[in-house]
């Protein structure tokens, strides 16, 4: 009975986290879409600088990071579309959460790119990275699960 | 490196790997991995069920040989 509950209240959590994932990914659409004008507004008004290179290096990094977003967020629904499969401490999973850290460093080193126009930006950064030092403690602990399942899985 | 020479013992008793599957009470595809030395590790109680099946010893099934990269 309180397994039935406990595979309910997962199966939930990994619906609403997929359904999270989906606004976000909306959200990634919407800022591709009004991309310049977004990059415009915050160079003009926000960082107030006025000339053409921080414009076209501000849109430049808002348009990589929103790349690194679509790799990072597509892979954390695979992710997500997996574990409800019951795939959980499989080869595939580790290469996702791979493919979110390498995005996620790509996302800080554009950000690290924006600080010649923007040094806040550089806190964008340190917020990426750090996002994907702790994906990548995950990774690493999931690489060790799958090891230690294939030597329980060959015990005879 | 352990090898597992459960081949030769199986051959020597005229046993057959559903026989010795049945016996020891593991699949077949389990005992395929054994033979094939696919195994990571074998349970005690495995390898006691083993040696009572083909009435052997376990130095009869196990075997160590030098790895070639040592």
């Amino acid at each position: 009975m309180a397994d039935k509950e406990e595979k309910r209240y997962s199966s939930g959590v990994i619906r609403i986290s997929k359904l999270a994932t989906i606004v976000f990914i909306a959200l990634v659409v919407m800022a591709d879409i009004g991309g310049y004008f977004i990059a415009k507004y915050v160079t003009y008004c926000w960082i107030e600088k006025f000339d053409i290179m921080s414009l076209v290096l501000t849109t430049v990094v808002f348009y990589v990071a929103t790349v690194c977003g679509y790799v990072v967020l597509f892979s954390v629904y695979k992710l997500l579309s997996n574990m409800e499969k019951d795939i959980v401490f499989d080869v595939c999973n580790t290469r996702l959460m791979g493919y979110i850290t390498m995005g996620l460093i790509a996302a800080g080193i554009a950000c690290a790119c924006e600080t010649f126009t923007w040094p806040g930006a550089i806190f964008l950064s340190v917020v990426a990275w750090f996002i994907a030092l702790i994906v990548l403690c995950v990774k690493t602990a999931f690489d060790k699960a799958i090891a230690m399942k294939d030597e329980m899985d060959l015990t005879i | 490196m352990i090898v597992v020479n459960l081949d030769v013992m199986m051959a020597r008793r005229k046993m057959s790997s559903g026989e010795l599957a049945s016996r020891i009470g593991i699949t077949q595809a389990n005992l395929s991995i054994l033979k094939n030395q696919k195994a990571k590790a074998v349970r005690f109680s495995t390898l006691n069920d083993i040696c009572k099946a083909l009435d052997c010893q376990p130095g009869d099934i196990l075997e160590y040989r030098e790895d070639e990269e040592e």
